[in-house]
């Protein structure tokens, strides 16, 4: 997709007719091509209430034209909560969030990570959870009875590897976002 | 008749409140008391609701009481209830033409609805001048009219192939008139109908064989109505019947004379896209089945050498020295289903149609579409003959648009192009069909060509119908892109490509794309000639310039004039079912009307005092229907009425220079005591 500037206005002289159709494959994605632009999602979307970046109704608008780069390269994908809330109330059963993580799914695939996602992965990786557990906590367990949690997890970085999350961290194109 | 004549005027005064619809701005109590002791009143009332059965009653009950001879009703427009109370007085014992009707609803409150106290006054005066008009009201004989139990259909399109079917199947003698060679119209030229996907020939030809085959009805293809006089129930129209040069009942259609013709022009069927011969039968299908000779292009017509086609025929069935004739039919009702001309996209020049050749109608894709269309039924562009991968459609063409258009570019353009491509100027009223219409192109596209890009510029996209709305899901299912926003203009580039810019409301974005190929989506405008064709049959027009109907709800398919209907597009843009619903509706009034032995005609119209009239002829000039012919009596020449053919305009009555001409109902000392009592101070 190429992009120049007119007076604040994107003008967008190449689409990707194709981007619809590949979303649509992709599982979550099925009936993205049903939208027709009304805008339910948006209205109710808690995210859309505390950052406009994040417009439901725009982002699939963008998948039907074509605009594939900008979509996937964009951090707004992962923006959602997963609420639900526009997945009850779509008149034409778009599936919003699962459309969402059907286009996360491409971008980490295209190598555009988020970087809080990327930061989240590794640090499951090292400690095989969210926080690292230090010794201090740790020594307050023993205190009160309780076993030690392990600082590593080995099992983890395995299912990494069997998944091919570990490929997609270090790979080439990783971090783009 | 007692009470009516030679007495002192008796006069009931009704106010009406509507409901809220008169009331509601007019003070009705005051406007009532204002006519109580106006001259020749007897008795004043309001009422609820004056056509109620109530509020009937009670006039009725007056006529008994009061031995009212006129009665005033000051309600709504006589067009609503003149019939109602007329046969209420009817009914109670007096002539109906002893009524008068003040329209204090449609020209006083509903226009003056910001404005009480103004508007009570106004009531107040219509009121007085109804009451002096109704003094000096005169009994009058209602006369007997025949009814002929036949109808003519005029338009041979979906609608009165319809209508004439309706009738035909009713046992009714049905004329069906058609100019164009076939009938057909333009379903005919349609591929693909929506939202079924039906091809359109397929369920149209047996209709139109159908009607060929119906021992009731009557084609007169290649021929148009000329005129019409008469009234409801005997109407006599005269139809110029166009020279085919072929004889109809010798034709087999078998296509010798065509093969064999040495003219090829362009052919209007297919749009000017592709050739015909100047021998032709327009297409595989028509009805009647006959070939027909242009005789602007035939060699032999136009240069007075050739004959080839007679010596081809092994039936006999050319005849050069056919000539035109004008053939009188006579029936008791009128269908009008003349039906509609497509936009024509030039009076737009900045999307280029007629300029681009990759700009092309929706009509003209149709054609192009069509396995019998001039590129057999593969989409190519008409520039280049390639298939087109980027299909743009851009909607409202020519609809939707109170503007007059691109009026200040004068664009040189192909005249010849689309002769039959209709009106210019853009309309201001939404055509309806259209977005079904590019739906359904859109759908072909993807359907012949799946990979194809298709784009679709709309402005709101209407798909009020049944499996419409779900038409146009599967259309975006199909992966059509609809962008809301319409553009500007179209520009050409070096490879015959088109350049589109809009605004994609729905992203923000503004899009700069190329298509190989635009359809125009143009609207529906009133067919050719449709003015001089009212006037003809006296038929009101609305802003849009289509046929009038006789209310907009409860006669759709009736006119303000008795005994012509009206079926299909010649009264709005509407799609095939709504066609085909409407012919029905105006069939099943053409054959209440037809049913009837004979029917009550107004006695309106002029009577004549020999005794002032000079004979000088003026009226008889002036008439529009042909209804009053000076004749020469022993008396000296005298203008005579022709009952049948008078409408009860008023032109003799009004241009008379000795006022020798008194309009029935409508007397000079009757109007003018209703103007100078309108004027009157109070």
């Amino acid at each position: 997709m190429e992009s120049v500037r007119r007076k604040d206005v994107p003008v967008v002289t190449v689409l990707d007719p194709k981007f619809k159709y590949e979303v649509a494959r992709e599982p979550g994605g099925e009936n993205i091509k049903y939208c027709f632009q009304c805008g339910t999602c948006t209205s109710g979307c808690k995210v859309a209430e505390l950052d406009s970046k994040y417009n439901p109704r725009k982002i699939i608008r963008m998948v039907i034209l074509g605009m594939r780069e900008r979509v996937l390269s964009g951090d707004f994908i992962w923006l959602c909560a997963t609420c639900y809330t526009c997945h009850e109330r779509c008149p034409q059963d778009v599936r919003i969030p699962e459309v969402m993580n059907a286009l996360k799914n491409i971008a980490v695939r295209e190598g555009y990570i988020h970087p809080a996602f990327r930061a989240q992965a590794e640090l499951i990786a090292g400690h095989g959870r969210l926080y690292e557990v230090d010794g201090f906590a740790n020594e307050k367990r023993t205190d009160w009875g309780l076993t030690e949690i392990p600082q590593g997890c080995p099992e983890v970085a395995e299912i990494y590897g069997i998944t091919g999350l570990h490929d997609l961290l270090s790979g080439g194109a990783g971090g783009k976002v | 008749m007692l009470q009516d004549t030679g007495k002192e005027p008796r006069i009931g005064v009704y106010v009406c409140h509507c409901g809220l619809n008169i009331a509601g701005v007019v003070d009705v109590e005051a406007v009532r008391e204002s006519a109580r002791f106006l001259e020749g009143v007897v008795v004043v009332r309001d009422n609820r609701y004056t056509c109620s059965e109530v509020g009937q009653k009670g006039i009725a009950d007056d006529i008994r009481e009061f031995k009212l001879n006129r009665v005033v009703v000051a309600s709504c427009s006589p067009r609503l209830h003149e019939k109602t109370f007329r046969t209420l007085l009817e009914k109670s014992g007096l002539n109906p033409h002893l009524l008068e009707m003040a329209n204090i609803r449609e020209h006083c409150s509903w226009v003056h609805y910001d404005n009480h106290e103004a508007a009570t006054g106004k009531a107040k005066d219509l009121v007085r001048s109804s009451v002096a008009r109704a003094r000096l009201l005169q009994p009058l004989a209602r006369t007997k009219g025949r009814v002929l139990p036949e109808v003519m259909v005029i338009g041979g399109g979906v609608a009165g192939i319809s209508a004439a079917l309706y009738l035909g199947g009713m046992g009714i003698k049905t004329y069906l008139v058609e100019k164009e060679p076939s009938i057909g119209g333009h379903m005919a030229m349609l591929d693909k109908t929506f939202p079924t996907l039906d091809c359109s020939l397929c369920i149209l030809s047996p209709k139109m064989v159908e009607v060929a085959e119906c021992e009731n009805i009557k084609i007169l293809s290649y021929s148009e109505v000329e005129k019409v006089e008469g009234q409801v129930g005997d109407f006599r129209v005269q139809v110029r019947r166009k020279p085919r040069y072929v004889n109809e009942e010798k034709c087999v259609g078998c296509g010798d004379c065509a093969e064999k013709c040495p003219v090829k022009v362009k052919d209007e069927f297919n749009r000017n896209m592709g050739t015909r011969k100047a021998i032709y039968i327009p297409f595989p299908q028509a009805i009647p089945p006959a070939y027909v000779i242009d005789e602007h292009n035939c060699r032999y017509l136009t240069q007075g050498k050739c004959k080839i086609c007679q010596a081809v025929c092994e039936r006999g069935a050319i005849e050069y020295d056919q000539t035109s004739y004008v053939e009188t039919i006579e029936v008791g009702a009128i269908i009008v289903a003349t039906g509609f001309q497509p936009y024509d996209p030039r009076g737009l020049p900045q999307y280029g149609y007629g300029r681009f050749p990759n700009v092309i109608t929706s009509l003209d894709f149709e054609r192009l579409i069509c396995a019998d269309g001039p590129t057999y039924g593969k989409l190519k562009r008409p520039g280049d003959s390639t298939v087109p991968k980027r299909v743009a459609f851009i909607q409202c063409v020519g609809s939707r648009n109170e503007a007059s258009g691109g009026a200040e570019y004068k664009i040189d353009i192909d005249e010849e192009m689309g002769s039959s491509a209709g009106s210019r100027d853009p309309k201001a009223y939404c055509s309806r069909v259209c977005c079904m219409i590019t739906a359904k192109q859109a759908f072909m596209v993807k359907e012949k060509y799946p990979d194809a890009e298709v784009y679709v510029y709309y402005i709101d996209m209407r798909t009020a119908g049944k499996g419409f709305e779900e038409f146009y899901q599967r259309g975006r299912h199909e992966g059509i892109v609809f962008l809301r926003g319409k553009p500007g203009e179209i520009e050409e580039q070096e490879d015959g490509c088109l350049r589109v810019v809009s605004e994609d409301l729905d992203s923000g974005c503004i899009l700069d794309l190329v298509f190989d190929m635009v359809v125009l989506a143009q609207g529906l405008t009133p067919p050719e000639g449709l003015v001089e064709f009212a006037q003809k049959m006296n038929l009101s027009r609305s802003e849009d310039g289509f046929l009038m109907e006789g209310h907009p709800k409860l006669r759709p398919a009736e006119t303000a004039i008795d005994g012509i209907y009206l079926a299909g597009c010649v009264q709005f843009p509407k799609d095939i079912p709504d066609s085909v619903a409407q012919a029905g509706a105006a069939a099943a009034a053409a054959a209440v009307m037809c049913s009837k032995e004979s029917i009550e005609i107004d006695p309106l119209g002029p009577v004549i005092d020999d005794k002032l009239c000079i004979g000088c002829k003026l009226c008889e000039m002036l008439c529009p229907y042909g209804a009053i012919k000076v004749e020469l009596t022993d008396k000296g020449p005298k203008a005579k009425s022709i009952e049948v053919a008078c409408k009860g305009c008023g032109v003799c009555g009004a241009s008379c220079s000795t006022k020798a001409i008194t309009m029935k109902h409508y007397t000079d000392s009757q109007l003018t005591a209703q103007a100078k009592a309108i004027l009157e101070v109070v």
